[in-house]
């Protein structure tokens, strides 16, 4: 149909690579705005040297400007005037079954297109009260950070994950919020919903949790929407309830600790 | 410029958003839930293989609220369970003409979470009538190039002018998902509507096919179930089956599409050859045992 190769084309001029040098992961990014302001997936941005790839081959540094763990978004900055920004769509007039269309570099591809429409909108069971744009379009590693688009070319979200076959992309409004207004505050966990509460999977160094001594394996005692929901009610510290080891026979101490948060990163804009 | 794209993507969402309000989600398995379409005002239709119980199923309707269900009735054969919801006002589907190859199928499912969903392909294979694995018989078989997520079977399928070519599921091909078409679905609905169940034909005989010494083809009965309704009627093991009800037959899906057209209970004439002599019977036809 006319126009879908036009549409790509200017959406890939918006796409870059993203690198770790640390190789710790690679991905794909936006140009949010064309004085040099990247979004990616904050999985992606992972390491403090990364590199950015145009479309045209140019390699930039890129420097992390903020990170946001639990919406999954990370902007970047690279030395560069004039680049081709991406225009954000308004991602809450979204319905199910528009056409869209992601570009990255699924599996090193760099420029890759997918097409396909608009599954479903709104919340997933189990990972917060925020909103996620599930869309049938075929997404792979490297599709990490890159734009979803509607027909217009619009980016109307940042594609940040697969499942069960589903693309799922964070809504443009909510990056857009995020360039705005910086991180919100975060535990620096990786956690997996269990039905006792969050088991930690993972704690990232200098984290906030890894300041109040919470290690990989412990048992937070609160669902991970009511930990969303204490980390944005604004106060400065959370008091968790927690159960560390195996259980062996006898019933596990419940321990308590006190996470105090960052403040918001304020330097993205 | 990609004003045409925009355009039919509108259309699209349009579509969906107007056969949205026949959609509901299904809870009637564990962990997923499936969907299903109104097909005739209080009448809701969903694939039988994600009906896991017969009792406590609810559904999400259209406005979010959740509804008690009860099970009219299913016929696995066709894949197609019909439920009772109390939903006053929520519309019923419009079925479509028969689809061709290459025309664009919508298929629109629901889950209490995320409310409609939406995805898009094509009808990829159209051909007459077709048994199913599970011994059912669809009036058409439409093949589907589009993905069925989990939860999407039960669906409804919608040409791009928002009419129902079916319901979909993908429990009936290990290749590709099903339409499963509007002209199945509305014989079913009235079948279990009316009995509560879709009965089908039964003899009683376990077949093979033969050719005779004439070159006449046939059936010889290998097996009989005791008492069962060819026994009753006096067919022995041996015996080569010709024809039944007047129609030649050489493989037993001839003998399936016959009792098709045969009810339950009405007495159909089998054409035998037995040591070389032709005879003919009539056998009383009985029900086929529900699986279990």
């Amino acid at each position: 149909m006319r126009g879908l190769g036009e549409v790509a084309e200017r959406l890939r001029r918006s796409t870059v690579q993203v690198r770790s040098l640390a190789g710790r992961g690679s991905g794909s990014g936006v140009i949010w705005s064309g004085d040099g302001l990247v979004l990616t997936n904050a999985h992606v941005a992972r390491s403090a040297d990364l590199e950015v790839e145009l479309w045209d081959g140019r390699r930039l540094p890129a420097r992390v400007l903020a990170r946001d763990p639990r919406r999954d978004l990370a902007s970047l900055r690279v030395a560069a005037a004039s680049l081709e920004a991406a225009s954000a769509g308004n991602s809450a007039s979204l319905r199910p079954g528009e056409l869209v269309m992601a570009v990255g570099s699924p599996l090193g591809f760099a420029g890759a297109v997918s097409t396909g429409v608009i599954h479903s909108l709104g919340p997933i069971r189990g990972m917060g009260e925020v909103s996620w744009i599930r869309a049938q379009v075929r997404l792979a590693p490297g599709n990490s950070g890159g734009p979803l688009a509607n027909a217009e070319g619009r980016v109307i979200g940042i594609n940040t994950a697969v499942v069960n076959g589903l693309g799922l992309a964070v809504p443009s409004d909510d990056a857009a919020d995020f360039v705005r207004r910086g991180a919100r505050p975060s535990l620096g966990v990786t956690l997996r919903p269990v039905s006792a509460g969050a088991l930690i999977l993972d704690v990232e160094p200098d984290g906030a949790a890894a300041m109040a001594s919470l290690k990989t394996g412990d048992l937070l005692l609160m669902s991970v929407d009511e930990l969303y929901a204490a980390l944005d009610s604004g106060q400065p510290a959370l008091r968790l309830r927690f159960m560390r080891g195996a259980p062996s026979g006898g019933r596990l101490p419940v321990r308590e600790t006190v996470v105090r948060l960052g403040e918001r990163v304020a330097e993205a804009a | 410029m990609a004003n045409e794209l925009a355009a039919f993507s509108d259309e699209l969402a349009a579509v969906v958003e107007r056969a949205a309000g026949s959609v509901a989600a299904v809870h009637a398995r564990p962990r997923f839930s499936s969907s299903g379409a109104f097909w005739r005002p209080g009448i809701l239709v969903t694939a039988e293989h994600t009906v896991r119980r017969e009792e406590e199923i609810t559904v999400t309707l259209p406005d979010g609220s959740n509804a008690a269900a009860t099970l009219a009735g299913s016929d696995p054969g066709t894949d197609i369970a019909v439920l009772r919801v109390e939903a006053p006002g929520t519309p019923a589907v419009a079925a479509a003409d028969d689809p061709a190859p290459g025309h664009l199928a919508l298929a629109l499912g629901r889950s209490e979470d995320s409310g409609i969903n939406a995805t898009l392909g094509i009808v990829s294979a159209v051909s007459g009538p077709w048994r199913t694995w599970r011994g059912g018989r669809l009036d058409r078989y439409i093949r589907l190039d589009l993905t069925l997520y989990p939860g999407s079977s039960g669906g409804l399928v919608l040409n791009s002018a928002g009419r129902a070519l079916g319901i979909a599921t993908s429990a009936l091909s290990r290749i590709a998902g099903l339409a499963i078409p509007a002209a199945t679905i509305n014989r079913v609905v009235d079948e279990v509507l009316a009995r509560g169940r879709v009965s089908r034909g039964y003899l009683g005989v376990g077949l093979q096919p033969v050719e005779l010494p004439d070159h006449q083809k046939g059936l010889i009965v290998l097996s009989l179930e005791p008492q069962g309704p060819a026994a009753l009627a006096g067919v022995l093991i041996g015996d080569v089956l010709v024809a039944l009800g007047g129609a030649a037959v050489a493989d037993t899906d001839d003998i399936q599409t016959v009792l098709e057209t045969h009810g339950v209970g009405g007495a159909i004439e089998v054409a035998v050859v037995r040591g070389g002599a032709s005879r003919s019977l009539a056998i009383t036809v009985g029900e086929r045992p529900r699986r279990i």
